[in-house]
């Protein structure tokens, strides 16, 4: 089967997850096409966008899924988290109780997506400096705590955002290359084999033949 | 280029600094140029077509809709007619009102309003205001921080939220409320948020909005059905993409198409929705397909979901795409796919039993 027009050796499927207002949106269309839009509309069900980028020398294709934040929606956007590689958990600098609500937003992904999902945990819009109410050490400790990586980040003013999403590809790209080191029956559990050497970690990629869409309503 | 230039600095001195389409909504410059002059030549015609449509229309409600229950009786053929060519945008408030049944709702409880706008709290109140800056944010009418819109919209949905607790505040009630109030006062809308919610002519939306969301399940299970039979192929082609409706419908039918279509669209099957249900949705939904049919299934999956978020402007036409999305019938298949559906996840329960009397006796 032909590959699609632009080439890569790896496919990962993350998803944006966090309280509503937090900035996922906009930390993906930063990540994406360098965009922020000041009077964006808030995410009704889910979006979707890729960025291809270099990782550990390989090229990584960046699937990002995009979600409501909203506690109702969780009806649908749960789907999402099913054969997702990562997750980057987004709070709120200059809102407490976006950062109060992590810890119920980890147990979501508990119990809805694979057990060793890659997570990071995102404290957005520094760039607010008078209204911070989430000190950075306090996050930190937390995230230490849960084994999760941390960034603080400012989508409005582009800072840290790359790094947040490199910092997620590269712990994926380490653990699934180490499991393709150590067993191939290991890999193929999680990732799907593709032609030539590519390694497709994602559900919904049209060359996965075999596993369940990666979301069913 | 120099007129081009002149019409800019006047328009600029008399009001705002910038363009804003007929509807209100803020124009990106670069969306407005050439556009603009081509529609000119057509504009007069129009106006005159449009004057005349606004007097038969005029004609059939009568004076403040008085005439509408007779008309409607004795002809609803033409009523559906008229309604599917598009209501006259000076009137569409008032139509609005009365094919929606919000009309009756609102004069059988005088005050009530009121009442849940001054006096009651919500427990929604902070989500409903983290929203209100984002939606319709490039609406003028919306845009000005604690404007006149934004409180508006406050009202609304908080009113709505206390009335039904149940429901109380989800995203995407917002942009249904903000469409109404282009069109009518904050207890019109309110009333009409009501009657399409708890069901005053049609079967009631609240499961678009309740916890699981149940009926944006059950409608998307539905139009995934009907994409398999109407357009095989193409759901052939999903199946094979793993595309499913929820990565690109829900939104349709949370906010009816008012989330991300172009308005005048959105207007257009808003009158219809009114008048004949959210069965319009599903059609509309499957006329898009149908008319991309053939772009659609040669896309591999990412490029697919794209276009599926972003059609063309040409199939955006509501004059193209209303006449398509007519001449497919769905009434029984969606009414069997509703059953089938009901014997799988069982019915979805109504958060309160809804009528008339008890809306009164309750506040």
């Amino acid at each position: 089967m032909a590959r699609s027009d632009e080439e890569y050796d790896y496919l990962f499927k993350v998803v944006l997850i966090g309280d509503s207002g937090v900035g996922k949106s906009n930390l993906l269309s930063r990540f994406t096409r360098n965009e922020f839009c000041l009077e964006s509309k808030s995410t009704i069900g889910v979006e979707f966008a890729t960025r291809t980028l270099e990782v550990e020398g390989r090229t990584v294709k960046a699937q990002i899924w995009d979600t409501a934040g909203q506690e109702r929606y969780r009806a649908i956007t749960s789907a999402y988290y099913r054969g997702a590689l990562g997750a980057l958990l987004v709070y709120d600098v200059t809102k407490p109780t976006t950062f109060d609500n992590v810890g119920r937003w980890l147990k979501e992904l508990r119990d809805h997506a694979d057990a060793n999902i890659v997570t990071t945990l995102i404290g957005n819009k520094t760039d607010l400096k008078h209204l911070r109410a989430v000190a950075s050490e306090d996050a930190r400790t937390y995230a230490e705590k849960e084994g999760l990586s941390f960034v603080e980040t400012s989508a409005l003013e582009s800072i840290n955002v790359d790094k947040a999403f490199h910092t997620i590809l590269a712990e994926i790209y380490r653990i699934i290359s180490k499991k393709s080191l150590s067993s191939s029956a290991d890999a193929a559990a999680a990732a799907t084999l593709k032609e030539g050497k590519t390694i497709t970690v994602a559900a919904p990629h049209p060359n996965a033949k075999d596993g369940k869409p990666c979301c069913s309503s | 280029m120099e007129k081009k230039r002149l019409d800019d600095h006047e328009a600029a001195t008399i009001s705002s600094p910038r363009s804003l389409d007929r509807f209100g909504f803020l124009v990106r410059p670069d969306a407005s140029t050439s556009d603009g002059l081509v529609k000119s030549r057509s504009a007069q015609f129009e106006r005159i077509r449009e004057d005349r449509r606004v007097r038969k229309w005029r004609k059939m409600i009568g004076v403040g809709g008085s005439d509408w229950k007779h008309y409607l009786r004795k002809k609803p053929h033409v009523v559906k007619r008229r309604i599917r060519k598009g209501i006259p945008d000076c009137l569409r408030g008032l139509v609005w009102q009365l094919i929606s049944g919000s009309r009756d709702l609102l004069l059988m409880n005088p005050g009530v309003y009121e009442q849940l706008v001054i006096y009651e709290t919500s427990a929604s109140e902070l989500d409903i205001i983290r929203d209100i800056s984002r939606t319709f944010p490039s609406h003028v009418f919306f845009q000005q921080r604690h404007g006149p819109g934004q409180r508006s919209l406050y009202n609304v949905l908080k009113a709505y939220s206390v009335f039904d607790r149940d429901v109380g505040y989800v995203q995407g009630m917002g942009f249904l409320a903000g469409l109404l109030l282009l069109y009518m006062s904050e207890e019109d809308a309110f009333w009409l948020l009501v009657a399409l919610l708890k069901g005053a002519v049609h079967a009631p939306m609240e499961g678009l909005y309740l916890t699981g969301l149940p009926l944006v399940q059950q409608y998307l299970f539905q139009f995934e059905h009907l994409v398999q039979e109407h357009l095989p192929k193409l759901g052939e082609h999903f199946a094979q993409e793993m595309i499913n409706p929820s990565m690109y419908a829900s939104q349709w039918f949370i906010t009816v198409f008012s989330y991300s279509f172009p308005f005048h669209l959105a207007l257009r099957i808003w009158d219809v929705f009114l008048f004949e249900g959210v069965k319009i949705v599903f059609k509309v939904g499957l006329a898009l397909l149908k008319y991309c049919h053939d772009d659609l299934v040669k896309l591999p999956f990412e490029k697919l979901i794209h276009a599926l978020k972003n059609f063309p402007q040409d199939a955006m036409n509501p004059d193209i795409l209303l006449p398509l999305a007519y001449s497919i019938k769905i009434s029984r298949r969606l009414e069997e796919l509703r059953q089938e559906y009901e014997k799988k996840n069982g019915k979805i329960t109504q958060s309160r039993e809804f009528t008339e009397e008890q809306t009164v006796q309750r506040l």
